[in-house]
């Protein structure tokens, strides 16, 4: 590996939790880009709340009256995270509902992530959601609505939306949960090779054995307890 | 920092409302109207009164309730008749009792039907059937006008997902222990509908004790309620008297905290885990154990619902009738000649309609403007804790209101101008507002916030292009609301705007004092159709996205 250290995902979490409770302690874990750690435990454990941490989304998940805070580091390629809003940390989220936006069609969906840069013209923006949509096996399907895609289709969409937004990062919040067991098969093996493809570190949250993708970066979250990873 | 924004719009709404408030309690301190009040004969019969038809109106649109959703949950046709509620809640107050007076007055419909063939009458007799001296008049009208806003409360209820599972669920398991349908209802669904719509109820006895504009159409006159008489009394050129309709109005606050109070305690929280965790029998509030002859069908399963559906379809009949008739005399059925007259008049005033309308769009415009800050800007603590302050005005009587509005306005010298008027408006249709959008904003998932962040977008992007049009149709029909809310006003408008300003509703209610039929009908259904107008807007506004259509699909994973 080339990589220099600096490299990839680094999150330290001393504290994660609100003002009486502390959720997550004493929590390090790195991933190299192009790696895909697997996050396991029981609900409740704090599992997609390291995940809201890592994004910037903790306002958003803390719902009543008890913010979540994080005490700790989170740098992705040697850039620090904690402090950054979320649209500026190059983090991407896929969340185990594709949550598609209803008023907009598919390749809406997907024009929405392409960033507009100074040397990109709609022409070109446009090409690339139709390069998408020919990876997720979805050539024609642009101008449906996206109520009317199956399960594995919307889920394909939905990650090929967070990967045009170009991030270096991706955190996958359980993504195949709400799938029934073949479409799952069907769809890990498609879902891991378009990350990797990517060479950015991957953070997948679930429950369920069959997903961990890479055997050799697998953590155990357990409730409130101290836990030690450097994969 | 961060705070600033909020803390402003917070004292934007609390200020005026607090203000208000001061003023009215300053002008409660007044012994010598007290004592005249007391003094009064006419003021203990106008309490009595008002005790009355309050009391009966929401006592009656209870019994009715639970009728009309025992008979629709039985017969599984809920559903189908809840879609018809919209078109009866657009019905403002006014016109529902206009519309009632074409048809029962004593030269109304009801007896030309029946004249001379069955009553032998040539001309109208002399009977108090509107403005009855026992207040069944307004207990009717009211009754009318509540029943549909409590359904479509019980339906936003019924129709939650989780909830409706359940409730289907335990209904049909309560069927296969022996129950029947309407003892299944009776015990298992209604005592944990009821205390859901405790608030609610608490509206409908606000109102059926405070309202003022339908109780001088057809309400009692001698005595009046006891809110007629406190805005007879304030609008008295004599300063005492005035102090009199002050102190009245207070009165009619008292009992109105001390009803709701009682009535509160009568429909009874929800049985909480607690109360079951401390081996206490549950007891079922009194208020939720109705007679069984309620929940069974005493009449033909659909005739209640099938009564009220037809009451309001008469009564937009005769407004509308009523608004292109001329010359009529009793006992005709139909009118001897029919003309536009009216409508050319109120064509022909157009300001009147105009500074309805104006004052429509900017009262709505500008309480929908805060509304939307308010829910994206203040945290939801403060969202929690504001809340009841904000809608006191919706809780408090529009007699009392008014009072500390307009000295309010006096102070601020916006007494009479259109600015002032428009801001009492405001002060009105503010709650309104905010209750229609609030479940539209709290259904929002914070996770959509968090996706368009991580996609790289700033707050702007997710609010103009994502949020804001998936709650278009909530906001659309959250500023309908407002604007029927501000059409509707009568206190406000005559008494905040010294008389100057005349709206199609001050129109329509003093028209029904006078003889001139068409007229009075056509204001009455100008009344109702501007609203009418705005909720058809919103639909259009708020219209789903029409997506492409496609072909079947293909069997793709």
């Amino acid at each position: 590996m080339t990589d220099t250290p600096q490299d990839g995902l680094h999150v330290h979490i001393e504290r994660l939790g609100s003002a009486h409770h502390a959720l997550v302690s004493g929590l390090h874990l790195h991933v190299p880009p192009g790696e895909i750690l697997t996050l396991m435990g029981p609900s409740g454990c704090g599992k997609s709340s390291v995940l809201a941490a890592i994004a910037g989304t903790l306002a958003s998940v803390s719902e009543g009256l008890q913010p979540l805070q994080l005490q700790g580091s989170v740098q992705l390629n040697g850039r620090e995270l904690a402090h950054l809003p979320t649209h500026q940390r190059g983090v991407g989220l896929v969340f185990q509902d594709a949550l598609l936006f209803p008023h907009m069609t598919v390749a809406e969906n997907l024009l929405f992530a392409v960033p507009v840069t100074s040397g990109s013209d709609t022409a070109q923006r446009q090409a690339r959601v139709q390069q998408a949509l020919q990876e997720a096996e979805l050539s024609g399907m642009g101008n449906r609505d996206p109520s009317t895609l199956s399960g594995g289709q919307r889920a394909r969409v939905a990650l090929m939306r967070a990967l045009l937004a170009e991030p270096q990062a991706l955190l996958l919040d359980e993504p195949f949960s709400k799938l029934d067991a073949a479409l799952r098969a069907q769809l890990r093996p498609w879902v891991f090779a378009h990350v990797r493809e990517r060479r950015i570190p991957v953070v997948l949250v679930t429950h369920d054995e069959q997903d961990v993708a890479d055997p050799q970066r697998v953590l155990h979250l357990r409730a409130t307890e101290e836990s030690q990873a450097h994969v | 920092m961060k705070l600033l924004g909020p803390l402003l719009l917070a004292l934007i709404a609390a200020v005026p409302i607090g203000a208000a408030l001061w003023a009215v309690g300053a002008q409660l301190l007044d012994a010598q109207a007290w004592h005249a009040l007391w003094a009064d004969p006419q003021t203990l019969r106008a309490w009595g009164m008002t005790m009355w038809t309050g009391l009966a109106s929401t006592a009656l649109v209870w019994f009715t309730l639970a009728h009309v959703l025992a008979s629709g949950f039985i017969r599984q046709q809920l559903g189908r008749w809840l879609s018809r509620v919209p078109a009866l809640l657009a019905t403002p107050h006014a016109a529902m009792a206009i519309g009632l007076v074409l048809w029962l007055s004593p030269s109304g419909w009801a007896l030309r039907l029946v004249s001379p063939g069955l009553t032998g009458f040539d001309a109208p007799p002399p009977w108090f059937t509107t403005q009855d001296p026992w207040g069944l008049g307004l207990i009717l009208a009211l009754w009318l006008k509540e029943v549909p806003f409590l359904l479509w409360v019980a339906a936003t209820q019924m129709q939650r997902e989780d909830l409706r599972r359940r409730w289907q669920a335990e209904y049909a398991l309560a069927q296969t222990l022996g129950r029947t349908p309407a003892q299944a209802f009776a015990h298992i669904v209604w005592p944990q509908l009821a205390p859901r719509l405790r608030w609610p109820l608490l509206a409908v006895l606000a109102y059926g004790l405070t309202v003022v504009d339908m109780a001088l159409i057809i309400g009692p006159a001698t005595p009046p309620t006891l809110a007629v008489l406190a805005w007879q009394r304030l609008s008295d050129a004599d300063l005492l008297t005035q102090s009199q309709g002050v102190v009245a109005a207070g009165w009619l606050t008292g009992t109105l905290l001390v009803a709701c109070v009682v009535t509160g305690w009568l429909v009874g929280a929800a049985p909480s885990r607690r109360m079951l965790g401390h081996g206490k029998r549950l007891k079922l509030a009194a208020a939720t154990r109705l007679p069984k002859a309620v929940f069974l069908s005493v009449w033909p399963s659909n005739g209640m619902w099938t009564t009220i559906l037809t009451t309001y379809i008469a009564v937009w009949f005769a407004l509308t009738v009523g608004s292109v008739s001329g010359v009529w005399p009793f006992p005709q059925v139909w009118p001897e000649l029919w003309t536009l007259n009216a409508w050319q008049q109120v064509a022909s005033s157009a300001r009147t309609v105009w500074t309805t309308l104006g004052l429509g769009v900017a009262s709505a415009s500008v309480c929908l403007l805060w509304s939307v800050a308010w829910l994206e800007l203040a945290p939801r603590r403060w969202q929690q804790a504001m809340q009841p302050w904000f809608l006191l005005p919706l809780v408090l009587p529009s007699v009392l209101w008014v009072v500390g509005l307009y000295s309010l306005a006096l102070h601020t010298r916006l007494e009479g101008q259109w600015l002032g008027l428009s801001l009492a408006h405001a002060v009105m249709v503010l709650p309104y507002v905010l209750l229609a959008l609030v479940p539209a904003y709290q259904a929002v998932d914070p996770r959509q916030a968090a996706l368009v962040a991580s996609l790289g977008h700033g707050r702007w992007v997710y609010l103009w292009r994502v949020k804001w049009p998936l709650l278009k149709r909530a906001i659309a029909s959250a500023w309908a609301v407002g604007f029927a809310v501000s059409v509707a006003q009568y206190l406000p408008t005559l008494y905040v705007g010294a008389g100057r300003f005349a709206t199609v509703t001050t129109e329509a209610v003093t028209l029904a004092a006078g003889a001139q039929r068409s007229l009075m009908s056509a204001y009455a259904a100008l009344q109702m159709l501007l609203p009418i107008a705005a909720f058809a807007l919103a639909g259009w506004l708020g219209r789903p996205r029409r997506f492409e259509k496609i072909a079947p699909m293909k069997a793709t994973p």
